[in-house]
């Protein structure tokens, strides 16, 4: 703080000496849709003294500039004169972990009523300002943001390098000395996301408790509370809490979110569709409108999930969010409601620009076929079934097996039909449980309700029981044994994520307790770099591979 | 339709009054800057207050505002909002000389259970401040004082002048009531919302006998 001052500027003649930041040594990024803003605030931030200012004129060019370079100040205005607001921007970038922690996220707006928008949403800006905003203002603004950084920089880079023990105790150590309860409360979110980051939910339930104490209202360490609870399996504790923090914010999205969760493990599916509808209503988002849309489509109430998901598609359209699923769904809504016509024109003409090669190629004939099939072309339906079918070799893709089998089972290939849709939940992964109810869905309505259980439970239940089995023998460190049912398992679906998960913990624990063994490094490596693959940045895997490291480096 | 057209009509005044306010202030970086360009960047100034003021009591009109309540240190705030006043930096008076606009650390009270620290929406509340500052400074002889006093669950914001008073508070209220046009009473109006946007707060003036006159605005916890 005791440094020279530096000359930044001059106003009617007064040098304006700044004591705090140095400006000259941050970059920044200016986004903002109209250019002669960009520029202004591009000058404004130069007299500041900031020589490195990069700008965007919307949010895919301000993406590919954030993913390259680490700034330290982001300026992105509120209205981009898209469907998608700035604030869609920031909560994309915080959902994808792209934002760096040691960024600053300001967002200019020239609405007041961005307190609306504001209020409802989890992932707030580091702070905002009303446009225009005059360089003095702009300048102890960002002095206060700088400020606060420096304080939180060792804890922030230790989040950024996803060395997250380490951000715990860099926390650790702030907190002894942090001088208020503001500070306080900056460092103890930061050790929450930390310990979340390292599945510690019950050491992340201390710091919420921590924070309570101080302040006990922050929608933050609530809405980190439910969600733990919720992690944890204790329903009644957090739907508890995000009625609380519904009842003090009626427009708090990201609450209703959770119940909604809630709700569907319940299987109260009818509750979740309320529950996310009013998310919608409150905050749309394409995001918002698929799960809404989804969760209409299972409850078969066809013309909601229509209109979401073109409500999903007008709004993502030509943005980062765009998702060539959409019209699949779409369309599969459009066959389920008879109208096979407007199906193929949402495909084969409004989809278009998606092409119809990969898994999106394989789901786009199965749906296609339905609708030909329906139309009465059977050949048609015959012929885009077959190449589907041979486009989709031998890869595993749940959302095209499950649109495939459906097709199957639609055009009276019972054989192929359940043998697609066993293999689509078993490919499922982290999404098992959404492709189960599609998949049963497809069954019931093809007139397979009786055989849902085969299809949704027979492999899984045998892979089930063997990780049980495997889990057990490695706890009492027969680790040859496990071994063996852990390769069973493989052997019924290969890309199971919680097979993998057991496989990589069984061969580190191998390490530890049984000395280096090449053969054990070589297959831990090899599973944990499939994990890598099949789910990458995934806190339990990126903690598996500091295990690794910690055990073969000593 | 209507309605439509008018707001993207607004947006797009404001949006150019923004841009304007910006090169005026980056043009008045040079030294040798004339007085009309001074005044010109006065002028923007005022006349962007006054459209933003305008299209924040619409706001309130229409649908009421919204406060993004955080976390906000009272006296850096004070200190902050006097520092980058756009009103105390244009401040002369009518005599010709500088008004000083001075954050009064000594009348500041901050409540010990608090630590000095308020829950509000500091663009919206620095919006209103920055109106009655504004107000303060065209009817003061020569100072105006800033401070808040701080109480279990208000915060209050006092701006002070030196100005000649009574008179004057009478025909500022006179205006508020009678014509919502007029700069001070579009300022006093912008005022009472955003205090009443923060748990029904609220406002007042006051002409202190010959002390001069004492706006006063009370902010109340959010629930």
């Amino acid at each position: 703080m005791a440094n020279a001052p530096l000359q930044c500027a001059t106003f009617f003649g007064k040098l304006i000496e700044n004591e705090y930041v140095h400006f000259n040594k941050l970059s920044a990024l200016v986004i903002d849709d109209i250019s002669a803003m960009r520029h202004a605030v591009r000058s404004q931030l130069q007299s500041l003294g900031m020589n490195k200012v990069s700008v965007a004129s919307n949010a895919n060019d301000a993406l590919e500039l954030i993913k390259s370079t680490a700034f330290d100040v982001i300026m992105c205005d509120y209205n981009l004169n898209s469907p998608s607001s700035g604030q869609h921007f920031l909560e994309y970038l915080r959902n994808e972990n792209i934002l760096n922690a040691t960024s600053v996220f300001v967002m200019l707006t020239a609405e007041a009523e961005y307190g609306f928008v504001a209020n409802a949403v989890e992932f707030i800006p580091d702070d905002y300002l009303l446009k225009p905003c005059s360089e003095s203002k702009l300048r102890s603004r960002l002095e206060r943001l700088i400020d606060r950084r420096a304080f939180l920089m060792p804890v922030l880079k230790a989040l950024d390098a996803r060395h997250y023990d380490v951000a715990v105790a860099e926390c650790n150590k702030l907190l002894d000395i942090a001088p208020d309860d503001r500070r306080r409360m900056d460092v103890l979110r930061r050790k929450s996301d930390a310990q979340l980051a390292l599945g510690d939910h019950s050491s992340v339930l201390e710091t919420y408790a921590h924070a309570a104490t101080v302040r006990g209202d922050a929608p933050w360490v609530m809405m980190g509370l439910a969600r733990t609870h919720y992690a944890l399996g204790e329903f009644t504790q957090a739907t508890e809490i995000a009625n609380e923090l519904v009842g003090k914010n009626k427009s708090y999205v990201a609450a209703y979110e959770l119940l909604a969760r809630i709700r569907l493990e319940a299987n109260d599916d009818e509750g979740a569709f309320e529950l996310l509808n009013r998310s919608s209503v409150i905050l749309p988002s394409a995001k918002r409108f698929r799960s809404v849309a989804q969760a209409a489509f299972l409850l078969g109430k066809l013309e909601e999930a229509k209109l979401n998901t073109e409500a999903a598609i007008q709004l993502s359209n030509g943005s980062m969010v765009e998702k060539s699923d959409d019209y699949l769904s779409l369309a599969q809504t459009q066959v389920d409601m008879g109208d096979h016509m407007t199906a193929i024109e949402t495909l084969e003409k409004n989809a278009r620009k998606h092409g119809d090669v990969g898994m999106f190629g394989v789901a786009k004939g199965a749906i296609l076929a339905q609708a030909y099939f329906d139309s009465g072309d059977h050949e048609k339906a015959r012929k885009l079934m077959e190449r589907s079918v041979s486009l989709l070799a031998n890869r595993t893709d749940s959302v095209a097996m499950s649109a495939l089998g459906k097709a199957a089972l639609k055009t009276g290939d019972i054989v192929l039909g359940m043998k697609l849709l066993t293999q689509a939940v078993q490919a499922s992964g982290q999404d098992e449980r959404i492709i189960a109810r599609h998949v049963k869905k497809s069954m019931i309505d093809t007139g397979h309700a009786d055989k849902v259980e085969d299809v949704i439970d027979g492999g899984r239940k045998r892979i089930l029981l063997l990780v049980d089995e495997a889990t057990k023998l490695m706890r009492t460190a027969h680790f040859t044994e496990a071994n063996q049912k852990v390769n069973e398992a493989l052997g019924i679906h290969e890309e199971n994520l919680e097979v993998l998960m057991t496989a990589a913990q069984l061969h580190l624990l191998w390490l530890k307790h049984e000395g280096m063994d090449a053969r054990v490094v070589q297959r831990a490596k090899a599973y944990l770099s499939t994990l890598d693959k099949l789910v990458p940045n995934n806190q339990k895997v990126m903690n598996f591979y500091r295990f690794f490291n910690d055990i073969v480096s000593n | 339709m209507q309605k439509t057209l008018s707001a993207l009509v607004v947006h797009d005044i404001k949006n150019a009054l923004a841009l304007l306010e910006i090169d005026l202030e980056q043009l008045n970086h040079h030294k040798d800057v004339p007085p009309e360009g001074r005044r010109a960047y006065r002028r923007c100034i005022e006349l962007k207050n006054r459209l933003i003021s305008f299209l924040t009591l619409y706001k309130y009109d229409q649908s009421g505002l919204q406060p993004l309540v955080v976390e906000v240190e009272l006296a850096e705030f004070v200190e902050d909002l006097v520092r980058n006043s756009q009103s105390a930096m244009m401040a002369e008076s009518h005599h010709g000389h500088q008004i000083v606009v001075h954050a009064d650390g000594e009348r500041m009270k901050p409540d010990s259970a608090a630590g000095g620290f308020g829950m509000f929406d500091e663009n919206l509340v620095e919006l209103a401040l920055e109106s009655a500052l504004n107000n303060a400074v065209r009817y003061a002889r020569q100072r105006v004082d800033v401070w808040f006093e701080q109480e279990a669950d208000e915060i209050i914001f006092r701006v002070l002048d030196d100005g000649a008073g009574v008179g004057v508070v009478d025909e500022l209220m006179q205006r508020n009531t009678a014509e919502k046009s007029s700069s001070t009473g579009l300022g006093l109006a912008l005022c009472k919302a955003v205090a009443e946007a923060h748990g029904s707060g609220h406002v007042s003036l006051e002409s202190l006998d010959g002390a001069g006159t004492l706006f006063t605005m009370v902010l109340r916890r959010v629930a």
